[in-house]
């Protein structure tokens, strides 16, 4: 039986960069962070406040979103929303993520590319 | 106000670079009243939901580190490899190599056995100077922006596998040890020879005149074979350049030794009012020239045994 730990470290290593793509996907409708979160965790990416947060500044300096203040609700809220620049970069993770899919069920079903 | 979340907005926002620190804080409150909020509506009391939130963000410095994109380790792995193999290169021989020299100017100086103590002082101080200073500038390294090149590894670094040594560890010790023993052996004579003058002073076995010059020259030459041992240790093989070092330095520490013992200059003149046998100049002669001929035979002996191992292995 393999280890809890063992299994915890391999899943997150496994989940990492989706967490990028999924916050592309779901920022196609913009969004502030805590409500992404959410979206996220009810579409089965559970993410870490402490690492989506940051995340999103990082995506936001490397230009894949965009950001906008709303300042008409009752706190002041950042809405991010995913940059032109963020769109193409997705569309090549995406292929990349389906290509992976792709090459595993290949292996799995022992055919050659 | 110095509620909880004051507080740890505080804390997080102290080590975010200040130009955005503004903007951070009106963001990172909202989300954390966001998360309050959506707990407490849930039915949670609002001092343990905030509580609880504040716990699920953690540490507010790993925060601060990932807004910032900062490194939370020391030395990272790009640069661990290098830092690790300049830092065992450095310290393999510069604390020894200063301690040597110090301790063989306290020895010139006529320290005797307290020659020791500062050169093992000046070697740790130096060892600890090295690591520290190396590991600063690594960790600046790290630390600058762009980041620094390294050269690729390439298989040209790998070692020689270490497959038969022709150098055992064990036999390199007890080189080092003897040679450690004798050149201890030249200070201690000096001030305990275990003969004594009718006055109870100690008399010397070797003429205290070559503290000038010939004794230093000896330790010099025995240092230089410790750590000929301790390079042969490492290359773990004999080569034709080794024997030839190897031949160098036997052949200069056996010509002094012979030299002086010939002409009558190694030991104390002052032994022969102690041990009168040795004052009869035909007596002094004969221990002169077994002192010599001791000394040839071994180099001899030695240099025939290196000669062999070292055709067998090149052959």
């Amino acid at each position: 039986m393999v280890s809890e730990d063992v299994l915890r470290t391999h899943l997150q290593e496994l989940r990492r960069g989706t967490v990028v793509v999924a916050s592309l996907v779901a920022l196609r409708r913009p969004d502030y962070g805590y409500a992404l979160l959410q979206r996220l965790t009810d579409h089965g990416f559970p993410v870490d406040a402490n690492t989506l947060y940051p995340l999103l500044r990082r995506l936001e300096d490397q230009g894949l979103l965009t950001s906008e203040w709303n300042t008409e609700e009752s706190r002041p809220r950042k809405f991010y929303r995913t940059s032109d620049e963020g769109e193409s970069m997705l569309n090549r993770l995406l292929d990349d993520l389906a290509a992976v899919q792709t090459s595993i069920t290949g292996l799995i079903q022992g055919v050659d590319r | 106000m110095n509620t909880l979340t004051d507080r740890y907005l505080a804390a997080t926002l102290r080590s975010v670079p200040a130009q955005r620190r503004d903007e951070i804080a009106t963001e990172l409150r909202a989300s954390i009243e966001d998360m309050i909020e959506d707990r407490a509506g849930g039915g949670e009391d609002a001092a343990a939901a905030e509580r609880e939130v504040l716990t699920e963000l953690g540490n507010p410095d790993r925060l601060a580190a990932r807004y910032a994109d900062r490194r939370l380790q020391l030395i990272g792995p790009t640069y661990y490899l290098v830092w690790l193999r300049l830092l065992k290169l450095l310290l393999s021989f510069i604390p020894a190599l200063a301690g040597t020299v110090v301790t063989v100017v306290a020895v010139v100086d006529g320290r005797g056995f307290g020659a020791i103590g500062p050169g093992l002082v000046v070697a740790l101080h130096v060892a600890v100077h090295i690591s520290f200073w190396l590991t600063l500038t690594f960790v600046l390294i790290e630390r600058s922006q762009p980041t620094v090149e390294l050269p690729d590894w390439s298989v040209d670094e790998l070692p020689d596998v270490p497959a038969h040594r022709d150098v055992s560890l064990v036999d390199t010790i007890a080189s080092v040890a003897m040679l450690v023993l004798t050149i201890g052996y030249l200070p201690l004579q000096h001030y305990q020879s275990w003969v004594r003058a009718s006055d109870g002073d100690n008399i010397p076995v070797l003429d205290p005149a070559l503290w000038s010059f010939w004794l230093p020259a000896l330790i010099v030459i025995l240092l230089a074979i410790a750590v000929f041992e301790i390079v042969k240790y490492r290359i773990g093989r004999w080569s034709w350049p080794l024997f030839a070092v190897k031949a160098l330095l036997n052949l200069a520490f056996t010509l002094v030794l012979a030299g002086l013992a010939l002409s009558d200059a190694l030991l104390n003149p002052a032994l022969g009012e102690r041990l009168s046998w040795l004052a009869d100049a035909d007596n002094r002669g004969l221990v002169n020239a077994l002192i010599a001929l001791g000394a040839a035979v071994v180099l001899v002996w030695d240099l025939i045994d290196t000669a062999l191992k070292t055709r067998r292995r090149t052959t």
